[in-house]
């Protein structure tokens, strides 16, 4: 049963509700058009309230005298006109909160991360407190098919230099659910965590990712980022899905020991051109993905005179992501060609396992990582930045806190050996607090 | 100075002062309190393709949340704290239909849902999974407060759950700082 108590409420949520909407009005802007505008409006709302708020009075008049006799029933004309108001309100309602909706303004997204260590492999005087990464990440929309995807990142090389890179540029165009094309530079579909689990530190579960994976500027041996066009999509299957990339996009080089996607193009013309197929798997086997990558890649050197190879890899991977588990594996083979010094061919292999368990708790992991790189190869020698190019093995072990939904804490114990050029190993403790926004 | 310039920080004073009295305007904001299920988007497919419109579950209690079916991090202590819910309302012989939106539709369509329904033994039939156009979902979504954003395959979001009352109207909102959520049924 209605009450008197509900009308000034009513109202008062009328009146708040075009608070905020005139609210927001004030806020937007104060030259001139704005502020009639917002006059305007102003005068509309209060006449509004005034109208609304003559009807509850009215109505107020008709009850008074019912609950005197006994708190009988509204009079069906009361009844009716108090329907009119509260849908006048809900109306009112519902309007502001498409406003909301209807809210195209591009917000601001990203990932941060700081940390410490005890080791610093490649700057040995070094250690303590570190920063890592701060990650802006923009997605304009454009329309209902045209996308984009935009990702800058702030961060501080192991020798303590901050660095700004933009790590994603790409303009897309979805044809359908199973087809998009991206063009601009996006990262090279290959493996499961180049794609998935990239520069914000919150979202994977280790702290760092393996080695050989690491970003072109942080000892990665792999083009990580790639310039040119990107399809790619997935077809349901069966139970699961089928996922598909190709991708063709401008040949690396290496410049100044470190691999280098080229943004403006590259000198020698040749593209690098990749795949990836997988399936994940539905049913009893949730969770499950398959898949297999490779590209073909001719590389170019800083050398006098140039060296070219030509990098070929194929390799495989495999995710297991549950409510329980998250298992992850990657194995590249490299069968590189020398195209200016005649060596021939050159045979060498990366990969990792790293396996990990949801508690809840937290989430500790394992990882082993290897990568048997021949230093005859050109590309590999090439690759001297962090000394990257050099084969090592190194075993860790984490665990992951989520502090809430926005913040993660890791900590990782690791011990690396490199095994070739300069042969040493190290023992690292390293803690890390990511946070999303 | 203009007269209807002066008047206007007084004005703003006024209804800042009426919206933080007015439970009204939370719904706008994105907060819970007023919400109704009729003025949302009312285009939904369950997990088992059928059409569902919100404004058609009134006259029941509702538990609505948003979730992803690829998400191991939140979505399952998120669906872990509906099922001590429906546990709670089983004790008391009550009542209600539990709604769980899904923030990716490009990506989890009706049988998606139903995988993830059979796989996690969420077989009650008050329990709907649904599916909506991507526009629909951000509106829900922003009408409700359930603020998320995509980055790649994955959606980054929070843990809350909304309670509305028979009259389809929202009475309260859980998240991570409540301490217990079925002392909000």
């Amino acid at each position: 049963m209605l009450t008197q108590f509900k009308f000034p409420l009513r109202a008062l949520v009328l009146g708040a509700a075009l608070s905020t909407v005139c609210g927001a009005a004030l806020a937007a802007g104060s030259d001139g058009d704005k502020l009639a505008e917002m006059q305007r409006k102003l005068d509309q709302s209060i006449q509004m309230i005034e109208a609304l708020s003559a009807r509850v009075r009215e109505l107020e008049a008709h009850q008074a005298p019912a609950k005197q006799a006994g708190a009988a029933p509204a009079t069906p004309a009361g009844v009716e006109r108090l329907d009119s108001v509260e849908q006048r309100v809900q109306q009112m309602e519902a309007a502001n909160a498409n406003r909301h909706a209807d809210d195209s303004s591009l917000p601001i997204h990203g990932f941060a991360d700081v940390g410490a260590g005890n080791y610093n492999p490649l700057n040995k005087e070094l250690k303590g407190a570190n920063v890592g990464n701060l990650d802006f990440y923009l997605a304009p929309k454009l329309g209902d098919r045209t996308l984009s995807l935009f990702e800058l990142n702030f961060e501080v090389s192991p020798d303590g230099t901050v660095g700004v890179d933009l790590e994603r540029a790409q303009v897309g165009y979805q044809f359908n659910d199973q087809a998009t094309l991206w063009v601009g530079r996006f990262h090279t579909p290959f493996g499961y965590i180049n794609t998935a689990l990239h520069h914000g530190g919150w979202i994977s579960t280790s702290l760092r990712r393996p080695k050989f994976v690491q970003f072109e500027d942080h000892g990665g041996i792999l083009p990580i980022h790639t310039v040119g066009a990107w399809l790619t999509g997935a077809v349901r299957s069966g139970d699961g899905k089928v996922l598909y990339d190709l991708y063709a996009g401008n040949g690396q080089e290496i410049i100044g020991g470190v691999l280098d996607m080229r943004n403006a193009g590259n000198s020698h013309g040749n593209p690098m051109v990749g795949g990836r197929l997988g399936y994940r798997f539905g049913g009893k086997l949730d969770g499950l993905t398959l898949g297999l990558h490779g590209f073909v890649d001719k590389v170019a050197d800083d050398f006098e005179p140039t060296d070219y190879t030509r990098v070929k890899m194929v390799g495989a991977y495999a995710v297991y992501d549950t409510d329980q588990w998250e298992h992850i594996a990657e194995f590249y083979a490299f069968n590189d060609e020398d195209l200016s010094g005649g060596t021939g061919s050159h045979r060498s292999e990366a990969g990792f396992v790293q396996l990990g368990y949801r508690a809840s708790w937290g989430i500790p992991y394992l990882r082993y990582e290897r990568a048997s790189l021949q230093q005859s190869d050109a590309y590999f020698a090439a690759l001297t930045s962090l000394n990257s190019g050099a084969s090592y093995y190194r075993n860790a072990l984490g665990l992951r806190f989520e502090l809430d939904a926005k913040t993660a804490l890791k900590f990782e114990l690791a011990n690396t050996h490199t095994t070739d050029r300069a042969p040493d190993q190290y023992n690292e403790a390293q803690v890390q607090y990511a946070i999303r926004f | 100075m203009d007269p209807v310039a002066r008047s206007l920080p007084a004005l703003a004073a006024l209804m800042a002062l009426l919206a933080a009295l007015a439970p009204g305007v939370a719904v706008a904001s994105g907060a819970p309190g007023g919400a109704r299920l009729a003025d949302l988007p009312q285009h939904w497919r369950d997990d088992d393709g059928r059409e569902l419109a919100l404004a058609h579950l009134a006259g029941q209690r509702v538990i609505l949340t948003m979730a992803y079916a690829s998400c191991h991090k939140l979505c399952p202590v998120t669906i872990a704290s509906l099922r001590q819910m429906q546990r709670a309302l089983d004790a008391r012989g009550e009542q209600a239909q539990i709604i769980v939106v899904g923030y990716d539709p490009a990506n989890d369509d009706p049988s998606v849902w139903h995988q993830y329904r059979s796989s996690r033994h969420l077989n009650r039939a008050n329990w709907h999974f649904l599916t909506g156009s991507a526009h629909d979902t951000e509106q829900l979504a922003r009408a409700l407060g359930f603020d998320f954003w995509k980055y790649d395959e994955h959606v980054m979001h929070g843990s809350r759950v909304l309670v509305f009352d028979a009259h389809g109207v929202s009475q309260s909102a859980l998240g991570p700082e409540t301490p217990d959520w079925t002392a909000a049924l």
